[in-house]
């Protein structure tokens, strides 16, 4: 045991002391940081020399203190939870705002919508009724069929501009992923190297983590770390990356709707999907924003049951009224008409563009008969009619909203409690580094003061010792 | 698992809950300015499947109400045409029975009598061509210039409608009413008195008008007169119970528009008072919200250490 030990076991105290100090520094530095997960330093005592000798005049003690490690207070379990129930709230969320933008196409209720144009269509009908002999009344009725006809194809329009642009997003965050799954296979390599060397790459294992929950919002990915400190990330079963490789994914398919969901003109549908850049492996997304995309934009999704609707409104209207309007071809004319080799919804139009054409009675009943135009005017009543097929669509989308809404806020409070508890664990507390400042202060001190008297000792030893009688 | 709970973790929270209060704020702000309960279907689903029955039940109802308002025109203006028809009837009938009276007339006399029976013929036959916006009341659905063709048309006084061809004004989703009248009834039609409806009561008056200028006896003329009096009567009566009937259908039309507007007032818009009461307590608990994280983040341990 040197005489000089205790001064390096006070300078152990007053380095590791310091250092313990500057990872507080570092923690308060980053206290809003997002993603930062908070550190510790470790301390460890140094253990006695107790070598095996003959004349080893080791007394016990230790010989100091050292910070063995800087320790990332992150869990993983928590950081797995938030993954997981972000890649679900994310898929609901985009589910409930694809439908409440479709729900705010349809203009419902108001004074604005389809059904008050089938309102007033049918009231011009029945004016028609009224005064067949009247030209102005027929001019309005006409009028009315045709706001409800670019009623109906705008209707399909707004849909097919929504198609169009979830098409684009879908594509934009495709790209986002693929940025992001380069980005954590950078991370990795970096850390790994990193790790090897036995630094700490807390700061990279912490941007990599909000890569990650990234991509679980994004594609519902999941995480498994490796031992050589990379972390492989899995998407629909398959890495997306694999140690510090990444693989790409792509958009397949229509970037039409019509292409999208089998519209004429086009006889068979090309649906939207995904797929591994390199691999034919198939990907089927189980979460995320991407999958709600696609799952939307497929053939049968919910914008496709809505295009299904305005087609169905489009040929019911020209159906029921022609039936009533030309009840045997070629006898009278078609008061709408559907033009083949499009979507009904856009091919409706007034066939009609002589007032005079419209069939407002049987001539055989008098020339100012109104029975057929009132017979066409009783079908805004008719259980089987346009205005019960659309009010039940409006109705059904709203209930289906309603739902994806609610369903959204459940899941998204789920998040944002695994959100809380993982920043719970990780993030940093002012209060906490304060004291640990303190403590680390005051340790510091204490060591400062140990080598004092471990000096002032020495001092007594070498330069008062042996004076006496000088 | 208690929580550990540090400054982001409160920091987020009370942003979270200002945030929920300042949206069901807004939420509240844009119920009291739109005014509606329901601005889409996701709202409430129940309401809006109410709220499109109601408004096309109303958009019905108030073209009902148009429908009545035209046949209530239609009907008065049969009923005062057939009113003043029925009054120059009664002159005519005053004027054979002068006729009959052969012993007091001199043939100048008689003469005088056939012109202004004649004169009756003819405003009869104005009457019985009365229109209401260019349509003939007495002709139902038949797009001919008139109801009757005159004396010298062939045939002569010839209802141009068609039997059961009647125009129909629809005042409720199954109700139709008649809105004209029958003119081959009240007036007849025709030049022959052996006709099951006998013959118009304009071939009577020029059979009258020509018997009186030949010295014919005229007398015998007044039954088939009294019959065609009572025929025009009839149709009167049948005109004037359908335009009760139609005024009924329209106040009650009215009722049913009142109705369905307050239904739909009930199920669409917001109830102020509710409302507003409801805005002052969000604001209570917005403000409060605002109070505790100004308290709640301001301090930390540093404040005390020195």
């Amino acid at each position: 045991m040197s005489t000089f030990s205790g001064i390096s076991t006070a300078l152990s105290s007053l380095i590791a002391q310091r250092q313990a100090l500057e990872v507080s520094g570092q923690n308060i530095a980053n206290a809003n940081t997002v993603g930062y997960t908070r550190q510790r330093a470790d301390l460890t005592s140094v253990e006695a020399l107790s070598a095996p000798s003959l004349f080893s005049t080791g007394n016990g003690v230790g010989n100091g203190t050292r910070v063995s490690g800087l320790t990332r207070m992150g869990d993983p379990f928590l950081d797995a939870r938030l993954r997981a129930t972000t890649s679900s709230s994310s898929f609901q969320t985009a589910q409930a705002s694809a439908l409440s933008r479709l729900e705010s196409t349809i203009t419902e209720p108001a004074d604005t919508g389809v059904s008050a144009a089938l309102q007033r269509f049918w009231a011009g009908w029945q004016d028609v009724a009224n005064s067949p002999d009247k030209t102005a009344a027929r001019k309005v009725l006409l009028g009315d069929a045709q706001a409800l006809v670019s009623q109906v194809s705008g209707g399909y329009r707004a849909v097919e501009t929504q198609w169009s642009q979830m098409r684009t997003e879908a594509e934009t965050l495709v790209t986002k992923v693929n940025t992001a799954a380069e980005a954590i296979a950078d991370l990795n390599e970096q850390i790994r190297s990193i790790t090897v060397t036995g630094g700490s790459a807390n700061e990279l294992i912490d941007q990599r983590s909000v890569l990650v929950t990234e991509l679980s919002g994004l594609v519902g990915a999941s995480a498994r770390e490796r031992a050589d400190g990379t972390l492989d990330v899995m998407v629909a079963g398959n890495a997306l990356v694999r140690g510090v490789n990444a693989q790409q994914i792509r958009v397949d398919g229509a970037t039409t709707m019509a292409g999208g969901i089998g519209e004429p003109p086009k006889p068979a549908a090309d649906p939207v999907r995904l797929a591994w850049e390199n691999s034919t492996a198939p990907l089927t997304l189980e979460g995320g924003e991407i999958a709600s995309h696609i799952a939307n934009l497929a053939p049968g999704g919910v914008l496709s049951g809505a295009v299904d609707t305005w087609n169905a409104l489009a040929a019911k209207i020209a159906g029921k009224v022609n039936d009533i309007h030309q009840p045997a071809p070629p006898a009278g004319t078609p008061f709408f008409a559907l033009a083949g080799g499009t979507p009904n919804a856009l091919g409706l139009s007034v066939a009609i563009t002589d007032p005079a054409d419209i069939r407002a009675g049987d001539p055989a009943n008098g020339g100012h008969d109104g029975s057929v135009a009132d017979a066409i005017s009783q079908l805004g009543t008719d259980p089987d009619g346009p205005d019960s097929l659309w009010r039940d669509f409006a109705v059904g989308l709203g209930v289906q909203t309603q739902a994806a809404t609610q369903r959204a806020t459940v899941l998204e409070a789920a998040r944002s409690t695994a959100e809380n508890l993982q920043l719970s664990q990780a993030s940093v507390d002012l209060d906490e580094e304060s004291v640990n400042m303190l403590a680390y202060q005051r340790a510091y001190e204490g060591a400062a003061r140990v080598l004092t008297a471990i000096d002032e000792m020495l001092d007594q030893l070498i330069n008062r010792t042996g004076v006496v009688g000088r | 698992m208690i929580n550990r709970v540090t400054q982001q973790t409160v920091q987020r929270s009370t942003l979270a809950n200002v945030q929920l209060n300042l949206s069901k704020m807004a939420d509240l702000q844009g119920r009291m300015s739109g005014g509606k309960v329901i601005t889409r279907p996701s709202d409430d689903p129940a309401g809006t499947a109410q709220a499109m029955s109601i408004r096309s039940a109303k958009r019905a109802a108030e073209q009902h109400a148009r429908n009545a308002a035209d046949g209530v025109a239609w009907l008065s203006t049969a009923d005062s045409a057939l009113t003043g028809a029925a009054a120059q009837l009664r002159r005519a009938r005053d004027l054979t029975v002068q006729g009959a009276n052969s012993g007091a007339q001199t043939p100048s006399s008689r003469a005088a009598l056939a012109t202004e029976i004649e004169n009756i013929r003819d405003g009869l036959l104005d009457q019985a061509n009365t229109t209401y916006l260019g349509r003939s009341v007495f002709a139902g659905t038949s797009d001919a210039a008139g109801a009757f063709t005159d004396g010298s048309a062939v045939p002569p006084y010839a209802w141009t409608g068609a039997p059961g061809a009647t125009v129909e004004r629809r005042t409720a989703p199954d109700t139709t009413i008649r809105a004209d009248a029958d003119g081959a009834l009240a007036f007849g039609t025709g030049t022959d008195p052996l006709a099951p409806g006998g013959r118009s009561v304009f071939a009577l008056l020029d059979q009258i008008a020509a018997d009186l200028r030949s010295g014919a006896e005229v007398g015998p003329h007044l039954t088939e007169i009294d019959t065609r009096m009572e025929a025009m009567l009839g149709e009167l009566a049948a005109v004037g119970s359908r335009y009760t009937q139609m005024t009924a259908a329209q106040s009650s039309i009215q009722g049913t528009v009142l109705d369905l507007t307050s239904q739909l007032s009930d199920v669409e818009d917001i109830d102020l008072a509710a409302t507003i009461m409801e805005l002052e307590m969000q604001e209570v608990a917005y403000k409060g919200a605002l109070g505790a994280t100004a308290r709640v983040l301001q301090p930390t341990l540093m404040d005390f250490l020195r």
